[in-house]
Order: C-alpha cells, then structure tokens, then sequence
C-alpha cells in the first residue's frame, strides 16, 4: 500500500503477452481514441486544467479500457480492498470498483497496460492463486484443485504439470489466444502464507477465534459510535441547552 | 416395492479432484460392498461461455471430461467437489473404513469423511411446483435427491453394473 515500497519483480512478461492476455487491442495495433489530443483541442481558459498534468493516455485522447483480477481466499498475496487502496495511493488517473472476490480498474489504454505489467511482474501476482479476469470471474471462494490452481470455470489458464508452469491460454474474457503466455511457477504455499494480506483460518469456530473476536468488536463499536453520532449529539444538545460552558 | 435400509457417506476432499483422481476412487469405491449409488456434485462446468465477449466460444475445460468408470463412460459436468455415496446399513461401518483407506492412499491431501443424510428423502413442494402432483407416482424412488427433477436424466444419472 505504501507507494514508496519498492515491490520485488519475480517474473518478466513481455509487453506483447500482456496486451494479448488484455484482449483490448490486438498487439501491434494503435490505440483506438475517443478524442483529439489535449494539444489540438480548444478549452475555455480553467485554472484546474494548468494545475493538474494530464496522464499520457489522456493526452494521447486513448480509450478507457479495464484489467480486472480475482484473488482466491486461499492465500492470495492481495485480496480486494488491499488492491484498491494501493491502486490509490500508486498510480494516477484509476477509477476502481471493489467486490468481493475481485477488483478491477479502468484507466485510459495507454496507462493500463503500463500498471498491468507492474501487477503482473511483481509479487503482487501469483499465477495460481490470482486469476486475470475479465468475465466470469466466481472461484475466488472455493477450494483450489488439485494443483493448487483457483477455480475458474473458463479456465483462462493451464497448469502444466511437467514443467510446473501456468500458462495463459485465453485472454481475460476467454477468447482462446494465438500462442499461450506463460506466467511463471506458481508462488510456494508457505511464502503465499506469510506474504498473503489475507486474515483466515480454517476449521475454528468464530467464538474461539480470539483476534477475529476483537477485529469485529471493535468494528461494531466504531460503527455504532460514528453511525449514531453519541458524542457530537450529546454535544450538540448541551449546546442547545446553553449547558456547554 | 422392498423396503432397504440405507444412508449416506459423504466424502469432502480439501482440494477439489481432477478427473484421473476421481475415477480412481469411483472404480475402487464400486467394488465396495453394500454401494448404492453415487452423487457426484461440485462446481458445474459450462460447455460454451455464457456471457462476455466470448460468448459462444467453447469452453474445452480439462476437468470436463469423460470418464470410465467399470467400463461405462460417465461424462463429468462438474469439477468434482463432493462424492455421497449412498450404501445399505448394514455395510456401514466396513464401508466408512475402507474408503477412508482408499482415500489415504489416493489423496496427498486432507479429506472429511461424514455420514449421514445428505441427499433429499422426499419429493418437495418446489418439486411439486416444477412438475405437477402425482410426481411421486411416476419417478423411480431411488432417483429421489439425486438429481433435479427437472433436469434432463438421461444426461446426468449413468447406470452402471446391475
């Protein structure tokens, strides 16, 4: 989450597998826009448009265009909400929508295939436990296979068990690609447990579960505090009653 | 027609199985005792893509496959999550213990091995709905929990041996 955390790049993909797996453009193909650039446009004179620099894909005129992971509950190295907190506070100009089991962010094309090669390249990506997807997304809850693959009923991506390999064989969607890319090993399980953001453990019950107790607890008692306002209520009603000198 | 005593044992493996596994302990499951019948269930596969862009594509998923189980091939619509195997009482115990060394062997995982009732007994009101009264009348009793009603049989229920 922090931007100055410089995260460890373990895999390198080229640039063409990335637009490929996007399925946005064809590699090779130009951008498509939706508008001149910046440059060549005629604005009426506003202080925010001097304030505020443009990113590349906007000056460019580019498309908004959208990479979407989901992150199995076995141990992603990010869940969600992680994801879209330091989709914040790392890049510029990201609109993103959390769900439960997934996150996605639209950005303009240019830009987005910058990001997705930082999410793909470093440790914020495991091949098995991370899924890049588009459309038909559910797995993110269930129990891993056999290989320790998150479930995915397109299956976009292939485990080859000889060489240990994932392997990309659709693109985000599930339109079947030309050449599969290929992703790397999947992550050790034990690194993925102690790297993963994710709080869970297996086969305790709730009420013996003392951390999630007091994470809960103090949730319920900060909603009911900020949700009903006691404080500033009570201090506003003295006020009214002249009572709060 | 003769009333049998039976229930049910459920296998809960952590991971879920890939075809080559579950046909291995299908096929040594079958040669148990007192077997009744199988309820495969897990996440279902689709054989085209539903929605999106791709919409219309075909899926090709590798855990969608056939499998051959005591010479019968069974068209897997599932990636398997859970096997209830239905037996008679009597042959319970034995049962529970030998799949429980069949599983030890075939599994580098864990697995929960629970007994009980798992599959409906009954035909429901949303039975009912579905179909119409009488429904009772005209299913084979021992199709009863098995599959949906409405789903076509043909494709998801295999007989095998006698």
């Amino acid at each position: 989450m922090d931007p100055d955390f410089e995260m460890k790049t373990i895999r390198s993909i080229n640039d063409e597998d990335i637009v490929s797996v996007l399925g946005h453009r064809n590699p090779g193909e130009s951008y498509k826009s939706v508008h001149p650039p910046l440059d060549e446009m005629d604005f009426d004179d506003d202080l925010m448009k001097d304030l505020v620099e443009p990113i590349p894909g906007a000056k460019e005129g580019g498309r908004t265009r959208y990479v979407q992971f989901a992150d199995s509950m076995y141990n992603a190295p990010a869940h969600p909400y992680d994801r879209a907190r330091t989709y914040m506070s790392r890049f510029r100009g990201v609109d993103t929508g959390t769900l439960s089991g997934r996150q996605v962010i639209e950005i303009r094309e240019l830009d987005l295939e910058k990001i997705s090669k930082t999410l793909l390249e470093t440790e914020f990506f495991d091949p098995a436990k991370t899924g890049l997807r588009g459309a038909t997304v559910h797995g993110h809850s269930l129990r891993l296979d056999e290989n320790g693959l998150m479930f995915d009923a397109l299956q976009r991506y292939v485990y080859d068990e000889e060489t240990g390999k994932v392997s990309y064989v659709k693109d985000q969607v599930g339109r079947p690609l030309d050449t599969p890319v290929d992703v790397g090993e999947p992550l050790d399980e034990e690194h993925l447990k102690e790297i993963t953001t994710i709080y869970r453990s297996d086969n305790v019950g709730m009420r013996e579960d003392k951390e999630a107790l007091e994470a809960v607890l103090t949730i319920h008692e900060a909603r009911t505090d900020g949700g009903y306002g006691l404080g500033v209520f009570k201090n506003d009603l003295k006020a009214k009653l002249g009572d709060d000198k | 027609m003769e009333q049998i005593k039976a229930i049910d044992v459920r296998i809960f493996p952590h991971r879920r199985l890939k075809p080559e596994t579950t046909e291995k302990i299908l096929s040594e499951l079958l040669d148990l005792e007192g077997v009744l019948r199988f309820l495969v269930n897990g996440e279902s596969l689709p054989n085209v893509v539903g929605y999106g862009p791709a919409r219309g594509t075909s899926v090709n998923h590798p855990d969608r496959k056939i499998i051959t189980v005591k010479g019968k091939e069974v068209e897997l619509l599932v990636s398997v999550g859970e096997i209830v195997v239905t037996i008679r009482h009597e042959n319970l115990e034995d049962f529970v213990e030998k799949t429980k060394a069949i599983l030890e062997e075939t599994l580098n995982f864990g697995f929960d091995v629970g007994v009980g009732v798992f599959t409906r007994t009954k035909t429901t009101v949303s039975d009912h709905l579905k179909i119409g009264y009488g429904i009772e009348d005209d299913i084979d009793p021992s199709l009863i929990g098995l599959v949906d009603p409405k789903t076509n049989s043909k494709e998801t229920v295999k007989l095998i041996g006698d």
